[in-house]
């Protein structure tokens, strides 16, 4: 049996995938990246190994992506995650002609062909604003994790608007909502909402009218996907684990590679 | 590999500033800054004078934060920056171009903040056609002989003129020429070679820049014969209109699979691309060069030529792949002209990326993966 890997190192969370010749998934792993990325990406291929029951040694061709790509010497190759995400995506959703990747730090939004290809792409790597990290101190800011914020947000009553998408203004202007008397459910769905608008602007001229997948670690959330799916007036194709997208992406570009070498 | 004279160029080109004062204390001679695209440079030549192109410098703004406001181009916010922080005091002038809204604020600032005698503001019109244009232009430029003349006590003759064309004329060809070799043999000079010696034809009296290039040429000819040049997918770039690009981005096109055959931006060929006519009437020659509709503005209205089309064009000229283009970020001439190009750059199906330049170093891991995914779009992984 032949074996291939995916190591995604992304600016936050680091995930690692094992794919057999058969292209089932048979180890994953997800750990936080931290500032050493060459130790993480380590780290998670061995979890992944671990989780696969396989020896570094059974693997054939192993692929690194996202931001710690070039760091890990381990890899036969780097690619970056744009074309990851696209060829992971297109692997569990066909149908998908657009790719939503929100991930600890940035944003992208590609187009794909029937084949996983990127035709086109864009990204928002300007700031944290409208992704995982801001997510993040917004719930920090609520005293509250990620999932309860998503079941909160639901059972918000009004629409309350965040207008600041600037991590730090935004903080605090849920801070002043909060002491204000707004409930935490209101904010929270607010919170959705805000970033929503901002993914939109981003997405809607490559996503529409296309089946859209979402991939990335905040596509876990409940809230988020339901939010991003209302403004943009579309249902959003989800993936049992949408964080680990890009990391099989990497391992079906490592097969194709293998095979073609 | 002998490259003496490149390294010269990357020198200049480096510290303008260290240059220009060591120049200026040689040669006692009054330098005059050129703000920025499309300055009837020759005049102020004809009378004796350094013209020299603004730059953007290698720090970030502070003070100059009071006086221009944050969503000006780099260009802007430089020059002024370092005009109050006293880094040009060894310029004697200015002339300034009214080509665009932002560069239309900085006489005022001048005014109230320095001790030059000579800050020349003209009105070099942003229209063709009819020969009133022509006319004005042609007024203009009688200004600033007027001025020229004025700063240098020096009479500007027009066999003066014509000398001072000719001698750009020589510094054009020579770029050119350089470019041709370029063309011939891709990979052979980088992007941020390249942008270096254009660079420092703007900074250095173009007398001794032509010897200079002359070396350049020879030393390229010797890099020919060794080949071994560095190969990629060959692109174009163009855009950023006055202002440098960060070398950095440069490097980062060709670290990621692509290699530069041909530009169309202001530190490139579209400072030398059109030579002047010599004839007897050589501010004829200027109106012509500056009413010719090659290479398209936008800071021009001009609405009979594309933008696009002429870099296809260039793209053909070179087979490059795709286009890369280069948007100073807040520079509202390229941002109005931008969406069209993209749309006929798409209905043509040439790949083409864009990359902001901005003034303060920007985060180029993220530039690097939007460039290695483009490279890996076109390469079809
Ligand atoms: N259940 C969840 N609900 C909401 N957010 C979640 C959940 N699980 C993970 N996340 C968010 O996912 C983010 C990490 O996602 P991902 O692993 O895709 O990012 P990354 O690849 O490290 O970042 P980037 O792609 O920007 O470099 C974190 O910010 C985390 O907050
Ligand atoms: S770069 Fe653009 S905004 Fe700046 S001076 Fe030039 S034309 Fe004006
Ligand atoms: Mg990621």
């Amino acid at each position: 049996m032949l074996y291939f890997a995916g190591i995604d190192i992304g600016s936050l969370c680091t995930k690692s995938l094992i794919l057999n010749e058969d292209d089932a998934i048979i180890g994953t792993s997800i750990k936080r990246s931290g500032a050493a990325y060459r130790g993480a990406g380590e780290d998670a291929l061995n979890a992944a190994l671990k989780d696969a029951n396989l020896k570094s040694e059974d693997l054939n061709y192993i692929i690194s992506t996202g931001y710690g790509r070039s760091r890990i010497p381990i890899a036969d190759e780097q690619i970056t995650e744009i074309t990851c995400h696209a060829r992971g995506s297109s692997f569990i959703f066909p149908e998908a002609r657009a790719v939503i990747d929100i991930g600890g730090q940035d944003s992208k939004v590609i187009e794909i062909n029937s084949k996983g290809r990127v035709l086109k792409f864009v990204m928002n790597d300007k700031c944290a604003a409208g992704t995982g990290r801001f997510l993040e101190v917004m719930a920090g800011s609520l005293d509250i994790d990620l999932e309860q914020m998503s079941e909160l947000a639901k059972q918000s009553k009004k629409e309350v608007q965040i207008s600041s998408m600037c991590t730090v203004f935004a903080e605090s202007e849920v801070i002043s909502l909060f002491a204000g008397g707004t409930e935490k459910a209101e904010i929270a769905s607010g919170i959705y909402r805000a970033i929503a608008r901002r993914v939109t602007g981003l997405a809607s001229h490559i996503v529409s009218g296309k089946k859209v997948t979402m991939t990335g670690g905040v596509a876990k959330s409940k809230g988020m996907v339901w939010a991003l799916s209302k403004k943009l007036k579309t249902e959003l194709l989800v993936a049992d684990d949408p964080q680990i997208i890009g990391a099989l992406g990497a391992a079906l570009i490592a097969k194709t590679k293998f095979n073609n070498l | 590999m002998k490259q003496r004279a490149l390294n010269q160029c990357m020198k200049v080109s480096g510290d303008p500033y260290g240059y220009l004062k060591e120049w200026k204390g040689n040669n006692n001679k009054k330098i005059i800054s050129c703000f920025a695209m499309n300055i009837p440079e020759e005049i102020i030549h004809a009378a004796g004078l350094l013209p020299v192109i603004a730059w953007r410098s290698n720090e970030s703004v502070s003070i100059g934060h009071s006086h221009v406001a944050s969503f000006n181009c780099g260009l802007t916010r430089s020059f002024i920056d370092d005009v109050l922080k006293e880094k040009l005091n060894f310029l004697d002038g200015v002339v300034i171009n009214r080509m665009c809204l932002q560069a239309q604020g900085i006489p005022f600032i001048l005014e109230q903040n320095t001790k030059w005698a000579n800050i020349i503001y003209m009105s070099l019109p942003a229209l063709y056609g009819s020969d009133c244009i022509r006319d004005f232009f042609k007024s203009e430029l009688d200004r600033l002989i007027i001025a020229m003349e004025k700063c240098s006590g020096n009479k500007i003759t027009t066999g003066k003129i014509v000398n001072s064309i000719e001698i750009y004329n020589h510094n054009r060809k020579l770029l050119s020429d350089i470019y041709e070799i370029r063309r011939k043999n891709i990979g052979i000079i980088s992007a941020r070679e390249m942008l270096s010696i254009v660079h420092s034809s703007m900074i250095m009296p173009k007398e001794e820049n032509n010897k200079l290039l002359l070396e350049v040429i020879e030393e390229l000819n010797l890099k020919v014969a060794e080949g071994n040049h560095k190969s990629g997918i060959p692109v174009v770039i163009y855009g950023s209109l006055c202002q440098t690009p960060h070398p950095e981005l440069l490097d980062l096109i060709e670290n990621t699979g692509m290699v530069v055959v041909d530009d169309d931006i202001f530190i490139g060929s579209r400072y030398f691309v059109n030579s002047l006519d010599i004839s007897d009437d050589p501010i004829e020659s200027m109106a012509n060069r500056y009413l010719s509709h090659i290479p398209p503005c936008p800071t021009k209205g001009d609405y009979k030529s594309n933008w696009s089309t002429y870099i296809s064009d260039i793209m053909n000229k070179n087979k490059a792949k795709a286009v890369i283009t280069l948007m100073i970020r807040y520079c509202p001439p390229h941002m109005c002209a931008y969406p069209d190009d993209q749309i006929n750059f798409e209905k043509k199906g040439i790949p083409e990326i864009m990359l902001e330049v901005e003034h303060e170093i920007i985060s180029l891991e993220q530039v690097r993966t939007r460039l290695q995914s483009f490279v890996e779009t076109i390469g079809g992984i």
